[in-house]
């Protein structure tokens, strides 16, 4: 009887400890979005928008369109918006079927200099915890 | 019933005015560019007409008269631009702008496009050359002069008294004092760094990779800025067009989203 005990308490703590890790496994992601700086400043990607609001797993995207490592696409030679018409990288959905495609809607990714600094000033400003305008 | 049996009769009617029309269905018209002008036949029918000068401002009524040669000129696809200010920094390095300076900036608006939708849109802007400066009218040594062959706003730095009056006069703040110089600096659509030597390009519309800045000649039919400007489907408009500088910097869009 103490015996079976035993194993039905194992077998509910490792439901317990079993449960997070597989969610964590499935839905981590950064949370901060990635911007490239290459071969133009400066485009945006969320993970969330991405994960959350278009239900894309990770290995929809890792690793054959992108590395995990973040930086990796913005060293080859073909990240670019040609290689993109193409079906490569984010083209890959933004084709105009799955997603909107490359060729339109440019702000919505590119967020340019000014959107750049803009994230950069908001970072700083919540390390400092300021409010202030400049 | 033919057209214009058709046509006098909608004349026959009266219109009924739109303040009976519900908001909403307005609103529905106005997201699309229209403007409800009447109502007729009991609302079955309604006169619209298209919103789009009104959004952009008036179409310039001086285009296809062009009083020099070249007739040089900019004419902006503003939403392809992506902010990216490679034309910031060509322009940086080739008229040597010291970094409390410009000769170019970009703007951005946000604009909104649906109940809860906004869309980014950069506008670069650039000394508009106009065809009555009022930064010229204003300068009492007349250090900053209007190029009597090319139209082109240019500067004699050695005239400049650093009076500064021509930057309050300019409607598009694109001047600046240049400190080192002791000189107000400007966009000279590159004619001292380039066109001058024979380039074609101003530096900034050599750099975009997105083929927003267009320059030429407007007075050359066979030039981009000339088809651009005078493409029919196209909505053209300028800057600030109520002051009446006659600027040659125009602007478009490729309908891009």
């Amino acid at each position: 009887m103490k015996r079976w005990l035993l194993l039905l308490l194992v077998f509910v703590f490792s439901l317990a400890f079993y449960q997070p890790l597989f969610g964590q496994d499935e839905e981590e992601y950064p949370e901060e979005p990635i911007i490239f700086t290459k071969p133009v400043k400066a485009v945006i990607f969320d993970h969330k928008k991405h994960v959350e609001d278009a239900g894309l797993s990770c290995d929809d995207c890792h690793d054959e369109l992108f590395e995990m490592a973040a930086g990796t696409a913005e060293e080859n030679e073909d990240f670019n918006m040609e290689s993109l018409y193409q079906g490569k990288y984010c083209g890959a959905c933004h084709n105009g079927e799955m997603a909107f495609p490359a060729n339109r809607k440019c702000t919505t990714c590119h967020i340019g200099v000014l959107g750049w600094q803009r994230l950069q000033q908001k970072s700083g400003e919540g390390e400092s915890s300021s409010e202030g305008h400049h | 019933m033919d057209l214009k049996r058709f046509g006098e009769w909608l004349k026959s009617l009266k219109n009924e005015g739109v303040e009976h029309l519900p908001i909403e269905e307005r609103r529905s018209f106005l997201k699309i560019g229209l403007k409800v002008t009447g109502v007729f036949a009991g609302g079955t029918i309604l006169s619209v007409v298209s919103r789009a000068q009104e959004v952009f401002g008036a179409a310039p009524d001086y285009v296809d008269k062009y009083p020099y040669k070249p007739h040089y000129s900019m004419v902006i696809i503003t939403d392809r631009c992506v902010d990216c200010q490679l034309c910031m920094d060509a322009c940086v390095k080739t008229n040597h702008v010291p970094p409390y300076g410009w000769r170019t900036k970009i703007f951005e608006r946000r604009l909104k496009v649906g109940p809860n939708e906004y869309a980014r849109q950069f506008m670069p802007v650039l000394c508009n050359h106009c065809n009555i400066p009022p930064c010229v009218r204003v300068c009492p040594t007349k250090a900053t002069f209007k190029d009597k062959k090319t139209g082109i706003v240019r500067m004699n730095p050695k005239k400049c008294i650093g009076c500064k009056t021509c930057m309050v006069a300019c409607p598009y703040d694109m001047r600046y004092f240049n400190e080192e110089r002791r000189a107000v600096d400007k966009c000279d659509f590159c004619w001292e760094s380039r066109l001058s030597k024979g380039e074609k390009l101003t530096a900034c519309a050599a750099a975009c990779p997105a083929g927003v800045r267009n320059f030429g000649d407007l007075s050359d039919p066979n030039s981009k800025v000339y088809k651009l400007v005078h493409d029919p489907d196209r909505v053209v408009w300028v800057l600030r067009p109520e002051t009446g500088a006659r600027p040659n910097v125009f602007y478009t869009i490729d309908g891009l989203g």
